[in-house]
């Protein structure tokens, strides 16, 4: 399980800076979307250095040799 | 880190919604409702009371539901403020007092606008966090009045 992190700062005049830490690649930009659509318009975005890292995808490869003996 | 957004806020919601942001910015900044809900009096201002009114530019008050003239009337000493829905369905905020300029009324009219968004994204915010599943690893307001949320959730 990966823990996702978002750190949301309301300043007092209402605007939103939303800082989304542990989710690599696209991912994070889901978050973002989702936060734009719940407060109102995008103002700026930067995009730091783990959106650049691999998303992290697990695949297992079993193999199996069967030796019947016969 | 990942990525880092900045948002302008747009209030669009129905006028309960507006009222609760309305009455947490009331609040923070020591307003005291004269009435919740009123219709529109036609009142005559008095003799040196000015008045100033504030438009939040991105906002729309759904007007389900909202008869005209629906307003909240704050006040605090001598300042009175108005809040309601305007013709072009935007909400509008107008500040009077005895004795003050406009300028001052302005900034307090200002003021009061600012603390209202800042409640009303913050009420909205709080929903959809805890909606989509989110824990509250803290919660801050920091010495320039800006509210600080840090969140966290586990996922597959």
């Amino acid at each position: 399980m990966a823990q996702h992190e978002v750190e949301i700062v309301i300043s007092k005049t209402g605007e939103v800076k939303v800082h989304v830490k542990g989710v690599k690649g696209k991912g994070c930009l889901a978050y973002t979307e989702w936060l734009s659509k719940i407060v109102g318009r995008v103002k700026d975005q930067k995009l730091t250095s783990e959106y650049y890292e691999p998303e992290v995808k697990s695949r297992i490869n079993l193999h199996q040799d069967l030796k019947t003996g016969q | 880190m990942s990525t880092v957004v900045v948002l302008t806020p747009i209030i669009i919601a129905n006028w309960p919604v507006i009222v609760a942001a309305v009455a947490g910015a009331a609040s923070a900044l020591g307003l005291v409702a004269k009435e919740t809900v009123k219709e529109e009096i036609k009142q005559q201002q008095q003799a040196g009371e000015q008045t100033v009114e504030v438009e939040l530019a991105n906002s729309e008050v759904l007007a389900q539901n909202l008869a005209a003239g629906k307003e909240v009337v704050l006040t605090k000493g001598d300042i009175e403020i108005r809040v309601g829905r305007d013709e072009r369905g935007r909400c509008r905020v107008c500040a009077k007092g005895k004795g003050r300029t406009k300028a001052e009324l302005k900034q307090i009219a200002e003021e009061f606008s600012q603390k209202m968004t800042q409640c009303f994204v913050y009420n909205r915010v709080a929903t959809e966090l805890k909606n989509k599943g989110f824990q509250m690893v803290n919660e801050e307001v920091m010495e320039d009045q800006s509210i600080r949320i840090h969140v966290r959730r586990w996922v597959d």
